[in-house]
């Protein structure tokens, strides 16, 4: 059973009289422990697909399946229930709470599960150790540098252990050395078993993923493994 | 199990905004004070005037010429046309009433009273009869009220009102002492309990005479008439006691059958219930004027919490984009208002009683802590937190969290 898999994603926007299709017809499956990236300029769509996979946002027509689950047709809080359990959000704003410490960051989703107090803190912790961030748990994010605020953002993606880490553009505020050095954060994520998406507009962002999904106009341009991966396929 | 953390949440971003927080807590402060006072005050006032009528048993009545709730001029004018309760009816009451227990006559009027170089004007002087003291919950002190022979042989005794001794007499023992009435020379039989002030005004400065007595120094009560007070054997047959005086004084007045009474009869109840009708429309009045800056209090609340809405919307779409629910958001907003009105609630409550209290004591009565004006105060804030708080909290539940993450 894939971890993802939609049929025909349309995602239809009514502005004015006129219909505007942000996707159009989009069929794609993602097996589990995949690393994809998903290309395309602006406007070309990837953003909805990225919300719809993130459960966000619901097409205007097809079939989503999550972990075999039909979401597609979910209603706002099972949607919520669904982020909450099987999909970290990285975002390149990092968009944490500025007055809550990275500790409380990252306690957040385990709030929303109804997890006990002493449990939260104790994954929140180990989530932190694993970005390397253990030491700085009780700043605050205006304490911290742009890499720091990504890394606790990844331990709050992380923190549910869930089916999905999706990652929408998470070096674009960035400066290219903190880039490399959150991209082999996400590399190590992957090699450790996790399924990452991650939706950029940077070509070298783009390859180090194992398969790269070109999407123009609201449609798959393209659907292809990456050099070094067809050289250890082929 | 989730709701306490989410109070916490709502506590600690009250907290973060201390200075707007304040300020929204002022205003349900000032409104929940302003219905505080009042309820407080008028309910201290209402209890005051409850216990002076409470001088008065549940079985007794008074009978009197013109009284009770006065509504128009031209009730006045018929009043004070009517016949004076005379010695007659008195006489035939307690004479003819078989469910009266007591009857009373009373006159009064005020006058001068003197010992030595002491000397008080313009004191209420009662004359009635011996029975009075049983009829009126009036309590002796020391010595004892007139009695029966006082009465008949219209004796110059005089019953005393507790301010009437300590001015005349200060710390020394008046019973069997003189006084001068009008310069009359009487002996002092007994002296009454304390009954302490009411709006102000001492409720000890009285003396009663023996009816006779009164008769025999202030001549004939004249128009003003006799004030009847009577007392019937139980509560039960009240009612038919009422009934049997009011046969006899309309047998007695020639009152014709399609006629109503000519005279006023008189309970504590209808009384008290005549009071309360009477300031009902005053004292919702107070309270509905007051409630304005109640509603004003709890319109700020709301302001403040679309504005607090509006600023974390990127907040709100973090949290729902990591798996809040919209009943999560909605109640972590709710508590923020809920916290602010209860807590602005529970200090107005203590300010309002506090204030309350200072004013009527500036009458000189005392309230005690209203449960009533407790719960109301509690409940009225709780409702405005509820009430106020709910849309913006809606609104914040409702957010697409797409839009909402990327709200600048």
């Amino acid at each position: 059973m894939p971890l993802i898999e939609t049929k025909d994603l349309w995602k239809t926007y009514t502005m004015g009289s006129e219909q505007v299709h942000a996707l159009s017809g989009v069929t794609i499956t993602i097996e589990k422990g995949e690393y994809v990236a998903i290309m395309g300029p602006s406007g070309s769509g990837k953003s909805t697909l990225m919300n719809l996979i993130g459960c966000l946002d619901t097409p205007t027509q097809g079939e989503y399946y999550l972990n075999g689950k039909q979401v597609s047709t979910m209603n706002d809080d099972e949607l919520a229930g669904i982020r909450n359990r099987e999909i970290g959000f990285v975002f390149q704003t990092f968009n944490l709470l500025p007055r809550a410490s990275a500790l409380h960051n990252v306690e957040l989703p385990l709030i929303y599960n109804g997890s006990a107090s002493a449990d939260r803190a104790a994954q929140a912790e180990s989530a932190l150790t694993k970005v390397e961030l253990a030491d700085r748990m009780h700043h605050k994010p205006t304490e911290l540098s742009g890499g720091q605020r990504q890394r606790v953002a990844i331990a709050r993606a992380l923190v549910n252990n869930p089916s999905l880490l999706l990652a929408d553009e998470p070096t674009g505020n960035l400066d290219s050395k903190t880039s490399i050095e959150i991209m082999k954060l996400i590399d190590d994520l992957h090699k450790q078993g996790n399924t990452i998406i991650i939706v950029t507009h940077e070509r070298d962002i783009a390859t180090r993923a194992h398969r790269v999904l070109s999407i123009l106009d609201g449609q798959i341009a393209s659907d292809e493994l990456t050099p070094e991966n067809r050289r250890t396929v082929g | 199990m989730i709701a306490p953390i989410l109070l916490k949440i709502a506590v600690e971003a009250l907290w973060a905004n201390r200075l707007r927080s304040g300020l929204t807590l002022l205003g349900v402060i000032i409104g929940v004070t302003s219905v505080m006072t009042i309820i407080s005050a008028l309910e201290g006032m209402m209890g005051a005037i409850e216990e002076d009528l409470a001088v008065l048993g549940p079985t007794t009545f008074i009978v009197t010429k013109a009284g009770g709730v006065i509504t128009s001029h031209e009730q006045w004018m018929e009043m004070m046309k009517r016949k004076p309760i005379d010695q007659k009816s008195v006489d035939l009451v307690s004479e003819g009433c078989e469910l009266c227990e007591r009857t009373c006559a009373r006159v009064g009027g005020s006058a001068r009273l003197k010992r030595g170089n002491n000397t008080m004007r313009r004191v209420f002087i009662g004359g009635s009869t011996f029975s009075l003291v049983d009829i009126v919950d009036m309590e002796v002190a020391q010595g004892r009220f007139h009695s029966y022979e006082d009465d008949l042989y219209r004796r110059r005794v005089i019953f005393i009102g507790d301010l009437v001794r300590e001015e005349l007499f200060g710390d020394a023992d008046p019973i069997g002492k003189t006084l001068r009435l009008d310069g009359t020379k009487y002996t002092v039989c007994g002296v009454a309990k304390k009954r302490g002030t009411m709006f102000g005004e001492s409720q000890d400065d009285f003396a009663f005479i023996p009816y006779g007595t009164h008769i025999k120094q202030f001549g004939a009560p004249g128009r003003r008439g006799i004030q009847m007070m009577i007392k019937a054997v139980s509560l039960e047959r009240l009612e038919d006691a009422m009934d049997e005086v009011r046969m006899i004084l309309r047998a007695q007045r020639h009152v014709p059958y399609d006629k109503p009474d000519d005279f006023t009869m008189l309970t504590a109840d209808n009384i008290l219930e005549a009071l309360n009708s009477l300031t009902r429309i005053f004292r919702m009045g107070l309270i509905g004027i007051s409630s304005i800056s109640l509603v004003v209090g709890g319109i700020v609340v709301m302001n403040i919490m679309m504005v607090s809405v509006t600023e974390r919307t990127r907040e709100i779409g973090i949290r729902k984009a990591i798996g809040a629910r919209q009943q999560h958001i909605m109640l972590q907003f709710l508590f923020e208002a809920l916290v602010t009105t209860l807590f602005g609630g529970l200090i107005g409550i203590v300010l309002g009683y506090f204030i309350a209290e200072a004013l009527v004591g500036m009458l000189d009565m005392q309230i005690s802590p209203s449960t009533f004006a407790m719960v109301a105060g509690l409940s009225i804030s709780t409702g405005i937190g509820i009430i106020f708080g709910l849309y913006p909290a809606m609104k914040a539940a409702r957010l697409d969290p797409i839009k909402a993450l990327s709200y600048e």
